[in-house]
């Protein structure tokens, strides 16, 4: 460019209000969003509750509609090959808050999450419980519209989806838990919304998701394989069956049962994602035994440190805790009570995972893992590492255009206030991940989102 | 004249640089007719501007005069983040750096004496609302006006020196951005204002000026570093979020930000007696300025909690903004370089015409830029002319256009240089400045 020296005054003035208002252009030189060789023309998710988009301890209209697949079928419509609607089992408008969801709430002029029940009136939020079901009394508004995309179950582990998987060589117990499997339509609230009366007591998930025709799917299945166990302090609930460590047997044949359901026996592209490290989210590292040993030092300066129950219910042991042991988020109100404070009111084992139980835990993780890690290969399908991905959001956070997002519980941004689910922003990242394994293992350029626009915690 | 009156004189006009005209925050507008000439002048004697470009030619300049130009500075800015939305752009707003200088001496003597004030850093951008940066930064103004007093002596017809003593007579900043919280009541994000006052502090600049004949003429020149010191200045929050309150308690900051020194060196040709060509290189010492650190002070209250039935009355603690009471932001400038080149022709007795460019190289380095200051190297092109009104009064115009060069950074590199509290993205700023100045020579 050059420019010519302008003899008058008003000339040059005029020159520089042109050139002053020539707004610079960028060319967009980001990768145009290509599918490559993928047809998103209809996307299927199948999961448990991190797919089904709950957050907060419920699922709920509002973070139902940014679920990390909704997340995906928008940037996957951006390649031009994507679903055209990406159906998801919302509740109807007068019951948008679904099954309630926690909400911080002020107490005493501090911030504290409060769970919604029938005592507090649900904080005010418009639940869909229908409260006339007596052999389901947390049953939902049952979902009648279009046969959803978005197939992800709160609760739902590989053992409880599929009647056929449970191997333990124990004849009594797996009949049971097939069994249960079976009628997983009538045990679930979740599940039981989403089918037909006639299919509530014989539809398996695998059936299920089963019925669809997806061009591409994504499958994050297997944490509640041992996130129930792990919530639960490692204390399995006798009546139910799908609330221990599922076996590497059961679970490698539903595993693989619901991938060939889902992939029609390998023939849809899509993505698995491995188990996140259960111990490393806010629900395990938000009540920390050097903290409640401080606050009773505090009260008492004689105090010995927090007395925790250990072992089996059989035989319980009583100790103290160590740094060692990871308390629930859940133990905060025992401790309020005093549980914890003497040998003679240890927090109960429910609420303490204890330094054996993490061990146990975390090699159950690894090895089902290894199992999700070898049907993907298996399948020539693309792998989202969530394991690995949780443990470095865990470890030093996730920046996000300036905005330090971390594991922290609520302030954090990512996690929402169950301290297990992400936030609309969790999901936003969770995402993103997804699109990074999804075009590293197939060529694509999905673009990412900005988890920005995603919020995270709600604060008062 | 006092720096008061000075000051009176800025106070009239709005005083700042749009997007900083020359590299990291730095303004290069000193004077019109220099401008015009790609901004050269450390071996020029064009007029009373000298004492800005090099103290040491004041005393050559032939005449006494008074002089004053104004810029109006029109940055425009494009943003693309590496991931998420589309291009971004500013909020566009006209800014106008100025320059004054008066000269005195005795006709023919051997020294000469002058004033002036300019206006050498600043930065004014207003990003749009809702950008990808938002958490990085919203708005800056940074304003700075600067009064030199300044002495020159012809030690021989051929050879000149100069210094100057150089304050930072007014200076003030405004850094805006929102925080990452939301409200459970859909109020608008919570938003942080840090404006501040500078101190007033000082600098000198010196300059040597060499003209071995009437064809030839040689400058050096330095300006020293000054700080613009801000402390108690105003933290202003906006719709702070009631439960985090005892995070954002700070009602005060202290803050200091290095203006660096700038050494020079020209030449200049005058092959007959209407033709000048000068060429400058400038370096800046922007490595001066490594971390932009805060520190907070205060206590709004917004901590504090009233006793209840079951709990005592709590006193939030004092000087967080954000739940630190510092904050520290790597700049790790490094010192940058600039050429330029211009020339004027004297067309008629009257009329001179000027034309120039440079190129000036970044402060910031990859990986480190920062919203406030979206630096790259850049590429300058002016234009000007001069009208004289019977050997006694004139007007000068300039035009500057400037063109970054497109720049970009990524999240892995903001993550390899511990930098993100920035976006990662491509930038492009193009600047320009038409100016206009009015002189009289006695």
């Amino acid at each position: 460019m050059t420019f010519s020296a302008k003899h008058s005054l008003p000339a040059l003035a005029l020159l520089g209000l042109t050139l002053g208002s020539c707004q610079p252009q960028l060319d967009d030189n980001r990768p145009a969003a290509d599918a490559g060789q993928l047809n998103f023309s209809s996307y299927v998710a199948v999961g448990n509750s991190l797919t089904a988009g709950y957050s907060d301890g419920g699922l709920y209209n509002e973070v139902q509609a940014v679920s990390y697949p909704a997340i995906l079928a928008q940037q996957f419509a951006k390649t031009g090959k994507g679903p055209a609607s990406f159906v998801q089992p919302a509740f109807s408008a007068a019951k948008k808050d679904g099954s309630g969801y926690i909400k911080l709430q002020l107490v005493n002029g501090v911030a504290a999450p409060i769970q919604p029940s029938a005592a507090n009136n649900f904080l005010g939020e418009q639940v869909a419980y229908t409260s006339n079901n007596p052999l389901l009394p947390n049953e939902l508004e049952a979902y009648t519209g279009a046969q959803p995309d978005n197939l992800g179950v709160p609760g739902i582990s590989v053992l409880s989806a599929d009647k056929t998987a449970s191997s333990t060589g124990n004849a009594v117990v797996d009949a049971t838990t097939r069994g249960a499997a079976a009628q997983y339509g009538s045990i679930n609230n979740f599940y039981q919304r989403l089918l037909p009366a006639a299919d509530r007591t014989t539809k398996d998930y695998v059936t299920y998701i089963g019925q669809k025709t997806p061009t591409f799917f994504s499958c994050w299945m297997g944490s509640n394989d041992v996130l129930t166990y792990a919530v639960a302090g490692a204390v399995a609930s006798p009546t139910n069956p799908f609330s221990g460590l599922t076996d590497t047997t059961s679970f490698g044949k539903g595993y693989r049962n619901i991938i060939n359901a889902i992939s029609k026996n390998g023939t849809v592209k899509g993505v698995c994602a491995t188990i996140p490290n259960v111990t490393a989210i806010p629900y395990f590292n938000t009540v920390t035994v050097t903290a409640v040993a401080a606050a009773f030092k505090a009260a008492n300066a004689a105090s010995p440190g927090v007395f925790i129950t250990t072992g089996t219910a059989a035989a319980p042991v009583v100790r103290l805790a160590t740094s060692a042991d990871l308390l629930t988020l859940t133990a905060q109100g025992v401790v309020a009570t005093g549980a914890g404070s003497l040998p003679n009111n240890p927090i109960p084992n429910q609420y303490v995972l204890d330094a054996a139980e993490i061990t146990t835990v975390l090699n159950r993780t690894n090895q089902l893992n290894a199992i999700i890690a070898k049907t993907a290969r298996q399948n020539k399908l693309a792998l989202a590492d969530m394991f690995t991905f949780f443990n470095s959001v865990a470890a030093q956070g996730i920046v996000t255009n300036a905005v330090n997002n971390t594991a922290t519980f609520a302030s954090g941004n990512i996690f929402s206030l169950d301290g297990v689910h992400p936030t609309p922003r969790g999901y936003a990242v969770v995402a993103n991940e997804f699109i990074r394994n999804i075009n590293a293992y197939y060529g694509s350029n999905v673009p990412t989102v900005a988890p920005n626009d995603y919020r995270g915690v709600l604060f008062p | 004249m006092t720096v008061k009156t000075l000051l009176l004189a800025g106070g009239t006009l709005l005083v700042s640089a749009s997007a900083a005209s020359a590299s990291g925050f730095q303004v290069n507008l000193g004077g019109q007719k220099n401008i015009g000439m790609g901004g050269v002048g450390v071996a020029l004697t064009l007029d009373q501007a000298a004492m800005f470009y090099n103290p040491g030619a004041l005393a050559m300049v032939r005449d006494n005069g008074v002089q004053v130009g104004v810029n109006a500075a029109l940055a425009r800015n494009a943003f693309i983040p590496e991931s998420g939305g589309g291009q971004s752009t500013l909020d566009n707003k006209l800014v106008t750096p100025f320059n004054f200088y008066a000269g005195f001496g005795p006709k023919e003597g051997k020294w000469k004496i002058g004033i002036g004030a300019y206006t050498p850093f600043g930065s004014e951008l207003h990003y749009n609302k809702n950008w990808e940066g938002r958490y990085s930064l919203t708005d800056i103004n940074l304003r700075s006006i600067f009064a030199q007093v300044t002495a020159s002596y012809a030690i021989t017809p051929q050879l000149s020196i100069g210094a100057g003593l150089v304050m930072l007579a007014y200076g003030d900043v405004d850094l805006q951005k929102d925080v990452p919280l939301t409200a459970q009541t859909g109020a608008p994000t919570p938003h942080v204002t840090l404006n501040g006052k500078a101190k007033q502090s000082f600098g000198y600049n010196a300059g040597i000026y060499f003209k071995p004949s009437d064809k030839v003429s040689v400058g050096v020149s330095y300006r020293s570093q000054v700080d613009a010191k801000i402390e108690n200045g105003d933290v202003r929050l906006r719709d702070v979020i009631y439960s985090t309150g005892g995070n954002f308690t700070a009602t005060n900051f202290s803050a200091t930000l290095p203006l660096p020194a700038t050494a020079s060196v020209g030449v200049a040709i005058m092959p007959n007696d209407k033709l000048t060509i000068s060429a400058d290189a400038n370096l800046v010492f922007w490595s001066a300025y490594r971390t932009l650190d805060f520190t907070f002070s205060g206590n709004n209250g917004y901590g504090d909690r009233a006793a209840t039935a079951t709990t005592p009355a709590v006193v939030g603690t004092p000087g967080l903004l954000g739940g630190s009471t510092t904050s520290s932001a790597k700049r790790y400038y490094q010192d940058a370089l600039a050429f330029r080149l211009g020339g004027q022709y004297k067309v008629t007795e009257g009329l001179t015409v000027r034309a120039g460019g440079f190129y000036d190289m970044a402060a910031v380095k990859d990986g480190y830029i920062s919203p406030e200051t979206p630096d790259a190297d850049r590429i300058g092109l002016t234009a000007g002319a001069s009208y004289e009104f019977g050997k006694r009064f004139g007007i000068d115009a300039s035009f500057l256009f400037e063109d970054f060069l497109k720049r970009s950074q990524s999240q892995s590199d903001l993550l390899n240089n511990g930098t993100t509290d920035r976006v990662a993205g491509t930038y492009k700023t193009t600047i320009a400045v038409p100016g206009v100045g009015l002189y009289v020579k006695f």
